[in-house]
């Protein structure tokens, strides 16, 4: 197994009724690819600011993040969030005037990573891999269920072809069968993608499943495995 | 499914708010088209107008000024001293540099004046009233003493132009052209050369070929005979006899016929057969012995009058030739606003140049009104355009958000945001005006006349008779120029269709909406954060 993400004393703070709130303090770790990790931590933790700043989609008061070894900001952010990363929502976050095909392929575009030629064919076997078929890939996503959704969005963060994915209480919305499906796809991703998986939960029962389950604890990732 | 593509999908859709946007480019547009239509049928009517006018600009004096001038003299003093010393004259040394201007073609600078037939010479005769009574060669007056006197009279009978430049507005023109010899040149003008154009008709009347030198008087010879006016003053036959070469034979299309206007009372000079030109600094210096003489006799007769006691006052061929004005011909009648507002600053006090354009410009006001609301239309429509897109596109990024934030989170560019944004309204704008083309092409037509109807109405101007400006062409002894128009001249030229330059104005001026309408909401979307975006929506 090899580093792929590194996260090295990162601080995050925020000022709130006139006090500063330290949410992330000296928080170092590192994960490695092909795993399947989940983060845990009760409400008001740092989750999904965790997630925020370690997808680039924010950034911390201090410290670094490396994808590869290499320095995401020195990257750019946008960058990293185009070519290295995909995130899954717990709402989903699909286009809504698309089709599910249609919000594929937009990850399709914008990424500067080699994909194949035939984007549509492709976006259509990623999806039938999830269990969209094509006649539920030419549909607008509101005529999906939830479930269907974000099978669509993990097809989308696949899209990209990037070796990093996240996602925030992906299984948040869903009810319990449409969960451990949705957590036995991400466990594939890892196993038979080659994929680092790292989701933001706080249910146990998708914890149960990870490789490596991490706790954030007083701004801190502890290993709890 | 690049933010191109987005975009049409969003367009195809969303499609209330697509036919809502489409709705406002339309009225927009229609507005747009009949205002440029208008407007550039207002332009056109007056630059085809002014293009079927003659190019022409006349360099005078200035007359209101100088008695705007006097009027603010209070010393009788001055007064009689800008009388006696000051009073302005065109001098060609100041008319020169305008010449040397691109746009000119020639120039007329013309001293005029009857000339008469010397023996062996006649005239082309027009058989009319004025002939048959001034057969009798004596001019009958009634003396103080009540007996009536009759004296030897002289009709003159040619009508001399002597121009200052080698090259007439005639020629130039085509109403005059030379069918054998030449024009006389610059070196003739300076070296005061004595040379003639004659007519065809009064060639060949006389059996005149381009060679022959022809004399002719330039006074009247009865008044050189003992007891005659110019008797007295030691004038000669010699001093009014010009012995003229003739160096070209030229046709014109003025012949007067006897269904011209007053052909029963044109004089022989008059006639333009019988016209003469040569330049005019060999005129002048012909009429300097003429000159000197009677200004040396009124001399003798006023020796204590001190105009005629200061040799500055005395004539040169330089001071006889007295011009009234100049005409210049340009190459082109559009140019002639330009012309005359690139030199009128240039040129000495009490000088003018005039465009001649008073009547076109009191005619083209109704236009220029029309034009002007119609500009005026285009402006606040584009404006409150701006203002409603804007508006309606900042509200709607509103309830985008999300998707930017979804957008912003695969990495895609917040300019390619912007693009897509860009490129939806740039659709449905493109098709609101390509819709707005036809429909504005009808009501622009209707509307174009509706105005200008009622504009020349408010305007009074159809009630004020139409006039020729300057002098009546029919004036041998002022030839005018310029054009006379009618406000059916303007009115007839006056047609609002849709060009394809008022089409490509169209898209440009919706293109620019368009890009300005997204720039608010641009900077809007530059200061989005995905990341607060995302989870104020989860």
């Amino acid at each position: 197994m090899a580093e792929i993400l590194k996260l090295e004393n990162i601080n995050y703070s925020y000022i709130d009724g006139g006090f500063e709130r330290q949410i992330l303090k000296d928080l170092s770790y590192t994960f490695e690819d092909h795993k399947f990790y989940t983060i845990l931590g009760p409400s008001g933790s740092g989750k999904t600011t965790l997630l925020s700043i370690i997808s680039g989609l924010d950034t911390p008061k201090s410290g670094k993040i490396y994808y590869a070894g290499e320095d995401i900001e020195k990257m750019g952010l946008g960058k990293y969030r185009r070519n290295k990363i995909s995130i899954v929502f717990q709402q989903y976050n699909l286009i809504n005037y698309l089709t599910a095909l249609e919000n594929v392929l937009v990850a399709m575009s914008e990424t500067d990573n080699k994909l194949p030629k035939n984007h549509k064919e492709v976006a259509y076997a990623l999806l039938e891999k999830f269990g969209i078929v094509k006649t539920k890939a030419d549909r607008m996503v509101n005529q999906l269920s939830g479930g269907e959704q974000q099978r669509v969005a993990i097809a989308r963060s696949l899209a990209s072809n990037v070796d990093l994915i996240f996602a925030d209480e992906p299984t948040g919305n869903l009810d319990t069968a449409t969960e451990k499906e949705i957590v036995g796809v991400f466990k594939e991703l890892a196993h038979e993608y080659g994929k680092t998986v790292i989701v933001v939960t706080h249910s146990d029962s998708v914890s149960e499943l990870s490789d490596q389950r991490l706790l954030l604890s007083d701004g801190i990732l502890k290993d709890i495995s | 499914m690049n933010f191109l593509q987005r975009a049409i999908k969003n367009v195809t859709r969303k499609l209330s708010k697509s036919i809502l946007l489409l709705l406002t480019f339309f009225v927009i547009g229609n507005f747009v088209i009949v205002g440029l239509g208008i407007s550039q049928a207002s332009e056109n009517a007056k630059i085809m107008t002014r293009q079927k006018m003659r190019a022409v600009v006349s360099y005078e004096i200035d007359y209101d000024a100088i008695n705007e001038y006097i009027n603010s003299l209070t010393d009788q003093d001055a007064i009689d001293e800008f009388y006696n010393n000051g009073y302005p004259n065109i001098k060609l040394s100041d008319v020169k540099p305008l010449l040397e201007d691109e746009r000119v073609l020639t120039a007329n600078a013309l001293t005029t004046t009857q000339l008469y037939a010397t023996e062996g010479s006649d005239f082309v005769h027009l058989g009319n009233q004025v002939e048959e009574d001034l057969s009798s060669q004596e001019m009958c007056y009634v003396d103080p003493d009540g007996n009536q006197v009759c004296e030897p009279y002289n009709q003159p009978t040619y009508f001399l132009k002597a121009n200052y430049f080698p090259n007439m507005i005639e020629f130039q023109e085509g109403s005059y052209n030379i069918v054998d010899g030449r024009f006389y040149t610059q070196d003739e003008i300076n070296d005061n050369v004595m040379v003639v154009l004659v007519s065809q008709a009064l060639a060949d009347l006389n059996g005149w070929r381009v060679g022959d030198v022809i004399d002719f008087y330039s006074s009247d010879p009865s008044s050189i005979e003992p007891g005659g006016y110019m008797g007295d003053m030691g004038i000669t036959t010699e001093d009014i006899t010009m012995s003229l070469e003739i160096i070209g034979i030229y046709t014109h299309n003025q012949a007067i016929t006897p269904s011209s206007e007053n052909f029963d009372w044109t004089y022989p000079y008059e006639n333009p057969d019988n016209m003469l030109l040569m330049p005019g600094t060999s005129y002048a210096a012909h009429s300097l012995a003429q000159a000197e003489k009677s200004w040396d006799y009124y001399a003798s007769q006023f020796p204590d009058d001190p105009y005629y006691t200061d040799p500055a006052n005395r004539p040169t061929a330089e001071t006889l030739g007295y011009i009234g004005n100049v005409t210049i011909l340009l190459n082109d009648p559009l140019d002639v606003d330009s012309f005359v507002a690139d030199y009128s600053d240039d040129i000495p006090e009490f000088m003018m140049i005039n465009a001649n354009n008073e009547e076109f410009e009191r005619l083209s006001k109704p236009l220029d009104t029309i034009s002007l609301f119609a500009n005026f239309i285009v402006w606040l429509v584009v404006i409150n355009a701006v203002v409603i897109i804007t508006l309606v596109t900042a509200l709607t990024l509103k309830t985008r958000e999300y998707e930017i934030g979804v957008l912003l989170s695969i990495g895609a560019s917040k300019l390619k945001i912007i693009g897509q944004f860009f490129v939806e309204l740039a659709i449905v704008a493109v098709i609101g005006f390509t819709l707005s083309i036809f429909s504005g092409s009808l009501v622009a037509g209707k509307v174009g006349e509706v105005v200008l109807d009622y504009q020349i109405t408010e305007s009074g101007v159809a009630e004020e008779n139409d006039y020729m400006i300057g002098y009546p062409s029919t004036s041998i002894w002022d030839t005018d120029y310029t054009t006379d128009i009618t406000l059916d001249d303007l009115v007839g030229e006056y047609s609002v269709s849709i060009s394809p330059l008022i089409i490509a104005e169209i898209y440009v001026v919706g293109l620019g909406i368009v890009l300005v309408s997204t720039l608010i909401p641009s900077l809007m979307i530059m200061r989005f954060n995905p990341k607060k975006i995302l989870m104020n929506q989860n």
